[in-house]
């Protein structure tokens, strides 16, 4: 996590306490929720500060805690006084400010107004704001160390490891970039490589990592700088393979003496690691044309049992060779390590190697099939093959989503010179025609018809949209249908509209008022100015849709028995609908914050 | 450059964005427009607070200029007459005779003992016994009502024992007791957490005094044995006068300035 600035913590704190507890306290409450209210906001502050800080101290890395090489690694860079210092104060702090929140509630419990109240809530909220203000300092520098700390290279101390050293410009970043796919800067000046970095490599089916540190000069271990301290740090903490670089034409700006020099002085630390001296840049100057006071160096580094190989990062030549041997130097001097140990019993108890015995003197040799074999002979053979692959290139297999090869056919084009003789025979000989003879009579008059249909419906679109309407266009059931119109067409369709004045829709049309009363004035025939008013107004919605007296008591009759049940429970319709919240609290509560409050 | 950098590493290798430059420039540009923004739109706490800190800024901002307008003006070098300079007139008189810093020694003497001093609060507002002494109902019936808490601040001495609790009538609550003032210096412009001796004087009434209340405007004997102060005669003074200057019940601290 993030540490804050002493500004930005405060603010958040502060800011936080106004917005989760609560605003509002009035002069006439009683003083015990005065006194609560006030106390709460100060043991919630309290809170915070306390759980922040001491997530801060937990999160950082107790040096007494982690692997050395880390903790010497971190001394190097941050200085363990300091970063100790700084988390103390951070502690200091903390425990200052849970003082402070204890003392001013133990004072509130004597107020007796609202105004002394909250003037001490002041007061230890401004306490505690001034406390974290004298930490700024210990707050950035925590942030520094931890933005560096998070990027630092992940260094495993357990594993098996490489290391490399040296003055600075031998080569060893153009080593880790042969052998890894770690993309080291390399640069004719010196100290371009600040620091530790790590690359991957697998031999053996094994993982391993290669760490590359800046170069070291020879000067003693007080005066050395904290670029020069991370490769000391790792050279003593790290268990790993030591590759000493030498420039053996001496381009890096210090001659073979010098170096001869700091491998001596650096040689108490590659005690009980595997040690092997490269001789790198052998493509400028091989050990055999040096001079004989230089050759003899190396030789003497041989005859003390160290391996001294030449490579050159440039050609790769030795460089192959190299990483065998350190890793196999290396493996082997862990192997022994673990041997020595205790734990290996335990495992070595439960390992056994069977070798299946000869069961007769005839010979089982493993069997290899000849297509494998020849294949084995090819491969060493390449040149030939070369040629066909080639020719396979101009043409390609599938084109289009067809495969080509389904098309090679030599004959195809007389193939299809047939097909199309074969159809103008068989267009001839009629085959294609349509069969109308087979068509009864039925089937014409059907087809007349339709077709008139087809016209006329053709024609009342048409017709339709040349209408101008003004404004939107109703469906045709909203507007009414006029009996006149309906009977004729009607008629133009063919069906019979004479003596229609009993018919539904005829009844329908005269009907004015409800069915079940007014029967009797029907017989003496009503003024005609009344009717005509009361044709045209719409009948009551429960009487819609019935033809007479009996439909509609028949319907009200089943309306109330489907009511029954209802009552008889006492349930509630549709009809009971009571409102009993007018005011329901989500709605209404709550605090009144920016933003317009002309709506609920 | 270390090892997991890769922002700085890919800008190094292969530079910045096309727009990069561009972007940035635009960027910036944009800021002022949302610095306005915001201050036009903010409502409530937060502009308050921002309103705040923008004044601030904006303080340091025309000081620094007014800074770079004076360098470039010439001004007249207002070099200040030290402090006991004399007109030529009067450089003949003579400074204080040792006369003179005896007879300011006893007239000094004379007024502590009548009592009379200079404060820097010479009027404090009274209290009344309602404010200072809160009535305490005790009894079967909670009928009785002879005692009394006090609520201000107090001072005990270290070897004070309560009474015995049926016959205490004035109850100090140990939650109010302080036994440390925080003492401005008003010369050297310092401030010491100094251990309480005493109360000398409650403005108030003579019974805060015998009680120990402290109030604003309480005379308060202080231990300045800290400070290292020797009188003219070699002596070490330890204890000194300081009267309390703020409401120490409203604040839970003491904090009082030194008679010199």
């Amino acid at each position: 996590m993030v540490v804050p600035t002493s500004k930005e913590f405060i603010d958040i704190t502060l800011s936080k306490t106004q917005r989760k507890t609560p605003t509002v306290v009035h002069k006439h409450y009683q003083i015990h929720r005065i006194r609560h209210f006030y106390m709460r906001k100060v043991k919630f502050t309290q809170q915070n500060y306390h759980d922040r800080l001491t997530q801060i101290l937990t999160d950082f890395p107790k040096l007494d805690d982690i692997h050395p090489f880390y903790a010497d690694l971190m001394n190097v860079l941050y200085d363990k006084d300091h970063y100790k210092l700084a988390l103390g104060q951070i502690n200091i702090a903390k425990n200052l400010i849970d003082n402070v929140a204890k003392d001013y509630v133990r004072l509130m419990k004597y107020g007796d107004s609202l105004y002394r109240c909250k003037q001490l809530k002041r007061a230890a909220l401004g306490r505690m704001c001034t406390i974290l203000k004298r930490q700024k300092s210990s707050l950035e520098y925590l942030e520094q160390v931890r933005q560096h700390l998070s990027r630092l290279p992940s260094i495993d101390p357990n594993t098996r490891t490489l290391l490399l050293c040296g003055y600075p410009n031998v080569g060893k970043s153009s080593f880790i970039n042969k052998v890894t796919r770690a993309d080291v800067d390399v640069q004719p000046y010196a100290f371009t490589t600040k620091s530790l970095f790590v690359g991957h490599m697998d031999y053996r089916y094994l993982r391993w990592q290669v760490v590359d540190t800046p170069g070291i000069l020879d000067h003693p271990l007080e005066e050395r700088n904290t670029i020069e301290m991370q490769a000391i740090t790792a050279l003593a903490h790290l268990r790993a393979a030591v590759l000493y670089v030498m420039d053996s034409s001496e381009q890096c700006g210090h001659t073979l003496q010098e170096q001869l020099m700091l491998f001596n002085s650096i040689r108490p630390l590659f005690a009980n690691k595997p040690l092997i001296v490269v001789a790198n840049k052998c493509d400028v100057k091989k050990i055999s044309e040096l001079s004989e006071e230089n050759q003899k160096i190396f030789a003497d580094l041989s005859a003390d049992g160290i391996p001294v190989i030449e490579t050159s990062t440039l050609t790769e030549e030795g460089v192959m060779q190299v990483k065998t041997e350190a890793c196999d130097q290396l493996l082997a001097h862990r192997v022994n390590n673990k041997m020595k140990g205790k734990k290996v019993h335990d495992v070595l108890n439960r390992l056994h190697l069977a070798m299946p015995m000869k069961r007769d003197e005839k010979a089982r040799p493993a069997f290899i099939p000849e297509g494998a074999l020849l294949r084995r002979k090819a491969m060493e053979v390449d040149a030939p093959k070369r040629k066909l692959c080639i020719f396979l290139f101009l043409i390609p297999e599938v084109w289009e989503g067809h495969n080509i090869a389904d098309y090679i056919d030599p004959s195809i084009m007389k193939k299809l010179e047939d097909l199309e003789k074969e159809e103008e025979l068989k267009e001839a000989a009629g085959e294609y025609d349509s069969d109308e003879e087979s068509e009864d009579e039925e089937m014409q008059e059907i087809r007349v018809l339709a077709k008139q249909i087809r016209e006329k419906k053709y024609l009342m679109v048409v017709e339709s949209k040349e209408k101008d309407v003004h404004g939107p266009r109703m469906p045709r059931t909203a507007t009414k249908v006029e009996r006149k119109k309906l009977e004729k067409e009607m008629g133009n369709l063919g069906l019979d509209m004479d003596n229609k004045d009993d018919s539904h829709y005829a009844q329908q049309a005269r009907r004015s008022r409800s069915v079940t009363k007014k029967r009797k004035r029907e017989a003496s025939a009503p003024p005609t100015s009344k009717t005509r008013s009361q044709s045209a107004s719409r009948p009551p919605r429960d009487q819609s849709g019935l033809r007479d007296a009996k439909m509609v008591k028949k319907t009200k009759k089943m309306m109330k028995n489907s009511q029954k049940g209802m009552n008889r429970e006492a349930r509630k319709g549709e009809a009971d609908r009571h409102i009993f919240d007018l005011k329901p609290k989500h709605l209404l509560a709550g605090k009144r914050k920016s933003g317009t409050t002309d709506r609920r | 450059m270390p090892q997991n950098e890769h922002i700085e590493l890919h800008r190094k290798r292969h530079g910045y964005r096309l727009d990069h430059h561009e972007k940035k420039r635009k960027k910036e540009s944009r800021e002022v427009h949302e610095r306005s923004h915001k201050a036009r739109k903010l409502i409530g706490l937060k502009a308050k607070l921002y309103h705040k800190q923008r004044h601030a800024e904006k303080i340091q901002m025309k000081k620094t200029i007014k800074m770079h307008e004076q360098r470039r003006t010439k001004q007249k070098s207002d070099d200040k007459t030290p402090e006991g300079a004399v007109p030529a007139y009067l450089l003949d008189r003579e400074g204080q005779s040792r006369a003179k810093v005896l007879s300011n020694m006893i007239k000094q003497k004379r007024k502590e003992k009548a009592g009379k001093w200079e404060v820097p609060l010479p009027k404090v507002r009274a209290q009344g016994e309602t404010e200072v002494l809160k009535v305490l109902r005790t009894g079967k019936r909670q009928k009785k009502a002879w005692k009394r808490m006090v609520t201000k601040v107090c001072f005990v001495g270290d070897g004070f024992t309560r009474k015995p609790p049926k016959y205490e009538r004035f109850i100090r609550p140990m939650g109010l007791r302080f036994k440390k003032a925080h003492v401005t210096h008003p010369e050297l412009k310092a401030t010491f957490c100094l251990p309480i001796l005493g109360v000398k004087k409650n403005p108030s009434s003579p019974l805060y005094t015998s009680l120990g209340v402290i109030t604003k405007g309480t005379v308060v004997e202080v231990n300045v044995s800290e400070l290292g102060l020797v009188t003219q005669g070699g002596k070490v003074i330890w204890g000194k006068y300081a009267q309390v200057t703020n409401n120490p019940e409203n604040d839970g601290c003491i904090n009082a300035v030194l008679l010199v």
